[in-house]
């Protein structure tokens, strides 16, 4: 049997649960005897294989037209589609400035804000990826597997990922069942 | 008795049950959420729909009435997908991101349903719309963006509390929780009991002490008594490792069933003084930290000196057994004693009894059935907030308040009547009232111009008295200027008279307890040489303070700095309400246990253990048996 091929990305989300998973520590040893690690924000390849990977992982929510690329290829070459972490599943923090226009958001992290310095202005080039409202995963693409936490154990990952190693569809419930 | 069959299982309930109350008598758990089971069903979150046979739709078991021969499913594919979708839609109306909520891990209602559901995911996504928080209160955040409109605060502060500030505006998705006609809460006429809090199920109201101090998986449970005034309402108190981090009314209690008031609730939450640590004892001028076998030497000796001229004041805040062994220390030596309260709340409760030679009050529980509440003398909303909850929500069934006194009360807004007699001639008026009430042609006129009441006011209290069949009569005498002790005397002729039930509130925890220990005299520190003032964690007033100023010889034994212990000779550290355990009697008699929630620092004793070293040191013999003595003196109400 071949391992199993696995991607993942990091959209508008912090980092936090690509941290978490490398908490697994020792396990992911053991991970890596199961599955074959592709493209991941934090290694050299960057992007899923063509020929595509059986599993896709997804961090953060979708915020911009860059971060809808990313995932539409992700989806495009991934068999199974996971969302992790309470961005990706729910839009988590970021999607907090959807509370605001994305001038005023743009306004406040670019002019305003204590940081800047005098006559900051919003970038403006047109190779800039688009603002949008901050969306769920599962808003843009179809989703399989969702994995809430903020961000999600790393046992509850490691239980993920192995049971997508060994083929089947991990089953929240109980105790790995936590959003915050 | 009904038949009903509720997932198969047949049980049998009596006729006007709930399907909902049904399913739990029968070990079977429907997931609520705007249900709370001191509130009245409301079946606004359809949580707990459920299938029945024979009906077109899915039915609220909340609100549903058991019928004879029904059968209930709860657990089917239908109202797990109904279940599913209306979380769903909870979830998409306001901000519920969980992450940075107060209540998100085990104290949410509203997650933890989801979780039951098995959701890890939202099929709606928020509409965005932000909603604003409201922060203007001292002890509580109204988080609009967290509410799901269930309205337990809102039943809650009009069916518990009885103060109606809570209420909805608006229709919808629009629907707001707002403070009388919409006013920032911290200006209306909230009370700041925190029952709201207390019942809601997501984070919508906080509090702002307990916040992030620890969730349910963190923290330990005390179930105890609050020594706030004499009713003795059952707490339960949280603590996390050692420090208090909130306190809640307790359900179960008997006395108070769940309500609290803000003294209980939030004013131990802001406690800031300075703890006394160790025994301190005075030399060449200053006060010197001492172990405490030389502090209670030092006493002793001066207090075996100063036979005669000795005096003990005892706060009624602390425990039973620290009143009765203090009492025989001190009486024992024939030295002057008393307690703080001076008997201002209970000395004339105390002789009406012994006169009647039996005890005449009666319980709180009697409130619930009455149409006509007739309070005389005291703000029951200020020192005991809770007797206030139990009038003021029996107001909506028909009953009415009629007060009298000679100040603005609390309870005016909520009266039929409030009668402002001129000061002094409250017991008077009482009089008046009882004539009248017996003769039917009694003279107003004299009254009205002594006590400076309209004619027409007396007449429709006397009217409202003559309608109401149970009545119940709430005296207390604190508020009342010295001289006016016949006031309770008065109360009691008219509710004989009218056949009313008559209750008197009387002062702190152990109020009642002290007088039964004759722990009811002014105090008085003339002549004395040697002054022992047993003080718990309370603050002292300035009058209190100016009292002691000109003893030669004064042992505090106090919690917290003041200064009393600034001014003392020595002073001795002694546990808080919360560290001590021991006995309360309430003020309707009943005797209950507090327990200790936190633990003290070392060098830190309880008052019974202070005062049982000073006995030893002093060679007094002291008998423990203080349930015996506690029932010696006839009492008002009956002590179980």
């Amino acid at each position: 049997m071949t391992k199993p091929k696995v991607s993942s990305d990091w959209l508008a989300g912090c980092a936090g649960c690509h941290m978490s998973l490398l908490d697994i520590d020792e396990r992911i040893v053991k991970l890596v005897e199961l599955v074959d690690l592709r493209s991941t924000p934090i290694t050299d390849l960057k992007h899923p294989d063509e020929g595509g990977v059986d599993v896709g992982i997804l961090e953060g929510g979708i915020n911009n037209t860059t971060n809808e690329e990313v995932a539409k290829m992700m989806r495009k070459r991934c068999k199974i589609l996971v969302s992790l972490g309470d961005c990706a599943v729910f839009g988590g923090v970021p999607a907090m400035r959807n509370f605001f226009t994305i001038e005023e958001s743009l306004r406040r992290a670019y002019v305003e804000a204590e940081s800047n310095e005098p006559n900051s202005k919003i970038p403006t080039d047109p190779e800039l990826c688009k603002p949008t409202l901050v969306r769920a995963v599962h808003e843009v693409v179809p989703v399989d597997v969702f994995v809430p936490g903020c961000p999600p154990d790393a046992d509850i990952i490691f239980y993920v990922l192995s049971e997508l190693a060994q083929g089947r569809i991990p089953d929240l419930k109980k105790d790995k069942l936590m959003w915050n | 008795m009904l038949n009903i069959t509720i997932d198969g299982k047949q049980i049998e309930i009596a006729e006007g049950t709930t399907v909902l109350i049904a399913a739990r008598a029968a070990g079977i758990e429907i997931p609520t959420l705007c249900d709370h089971p001191q509130l009245t069903p409301y079946g606004g979150c359809r949580l707990c729909l459920v299938e029945v046979d024979g009906m077109r739709t899915l039915q609220p078991s909340c609100t549903l009435p058991v019928m004879d021969n029904m059968v209930v499913r709860t657990d089917t594919e239908k109202t797990r997908d109904a279940r599913k979708f209306i979380l769903n839609m909870l979830f998409s109306e306001r901000n519920h991101f969980c992450p940075y909520c107060q209540v998100s891990g085990g104290d949410c209602e509203l997650q933890n349903a989801a979780y039951h559901e098995g959701m890890t995911h939202w099929l709606l996504q928020p509409n965005w719309k932000p909603y604003p928080v409201d922060a203007s209160h001292p002890y509580l955040i109204l988080e609009h963006n967290r509410c799901i409109l269930c309205r337990r605060c809102v039943r809650a502060c009009g069916e518990l509390v009885g103060n109606f500030t809570l209420g909805f505006e608006d229709r919808g998705a629009n629907s707001t929780l707002v403070a009388d006609l919409g006013i920032p809460l911290g200006e209306s006429s909230c009370i700041g009991c925190g029952t709201c809090v207390q019942v809601c199920p997501t984070g919508a109201l906080i509090e702002r002490w307990s916040a992030y101090q620890g969730r349910e998986t963190e923290v330990e449970h005390h179930k105890t008594i609050c020594v706030g005034c004499s009713l003795g309402c059952g707490i339960d108190v949280l603590t996390r490792d050692n420090r208090l981090t909130r306190i809640e009314g307790d359900w179960d209690a008997p006395v108070n069933s769940g309500v609290i008031c803000e003294v209980g609730r939030f004013h131990p939450m802001g406690e800031d003084r300075e703890r006394i640590l160790t025994p301190l004892v005075r030399k060449n001028g200053s006060l010197k930290a001492a172990t405490w076998d030389e502090a209670l030497t030092i006493v002793a000796e001066q207090f075996k000196g100063k036979k005669g001229k000795a005096s003990g004041f005892i706060s009624t805040r602390l425990p039973i057994e620290a009143l009765d062994i203090f009492h025989q220390i001190f009486k024992g030596l024939g030295a002057n004693v008393t307690s703080l309260e001076e008997g201002m709340a209970t000395k004339s409760s105390s002789q009406l009894a012994e006169e009647i030679k039996s005890p005449y009050e009666a319980r709180m529980d009697s409130l619930t059935k009455a149409d006509c509440v007739f309070v005389l003398g005291e703000d029951i909303t200020k020192d005991h907030q809770v007797i206030s909850f139990f009038v003021k929500r029996i107001i909506p069934n028909g009953c009415k308040v009629i007060t009298l006194d000679s100040a603005a009360n609390g309870l005016d807004n909520f009266a039929a009547i409030s009668l402002k007699a001129k000061e002094g001639t409250e017991t008077e008026v009482v009089n008046t009232l009882t004539t009248a009430l017996k003769t039917d042609k009694a003279d107003l006129s004299d009254i009205s111009k002594l006590a400076c009441i309209n004619t027409d006011m007396l007449k429709t209290a006397i009217q409202i008295l003559k309608s109401s069949k149970k009545i119940m009569v709430i005296c207390g005498q604190t508020k009342v200027k010295k001289g006016s002790s016949g006031l309770l005397k008065a109360a009691y002729g008219m509710a004989k008279q009218i056949g009313a039930a008559l209750i008197d509130v009387k002062g702190g925890a152990n109020s009642l307890a002290a007088s039964q220990y004759h722990l009811d005299e002014p105090i008085n520190v003339e002549g004395t040489e040697f002054c022992f003032l047993a003080l718990g964690d309370e603050r002292p007033s300035q009058q209190l303070i100016k009292k002691f100023e000109k003893v030669t010889f004064l042992v505090v034994q106090s919690s917290y700095v003041s200064p009393l212990t600034a001014n003392a000779q020595v002073v001795l550290p002694v546990q808080t309400w919360l560290e001590q355990e021991g006995t309360y009697l309430n003020s309707e008699g009943r005797l209950q246990k507090a327990t200790s929630a936190l633990q003290s620092a070392d060098g830190v004793r309880s008052s019974l253990d202070v005062l049982t070293g000073l006995a030893e040191k002093s060679g007094i013999k002291i008998n423990t048996n203080w349930k015996t003595r506690l029932t010696e003196r006839v009492s008002p109400v009956t002590i179980e």
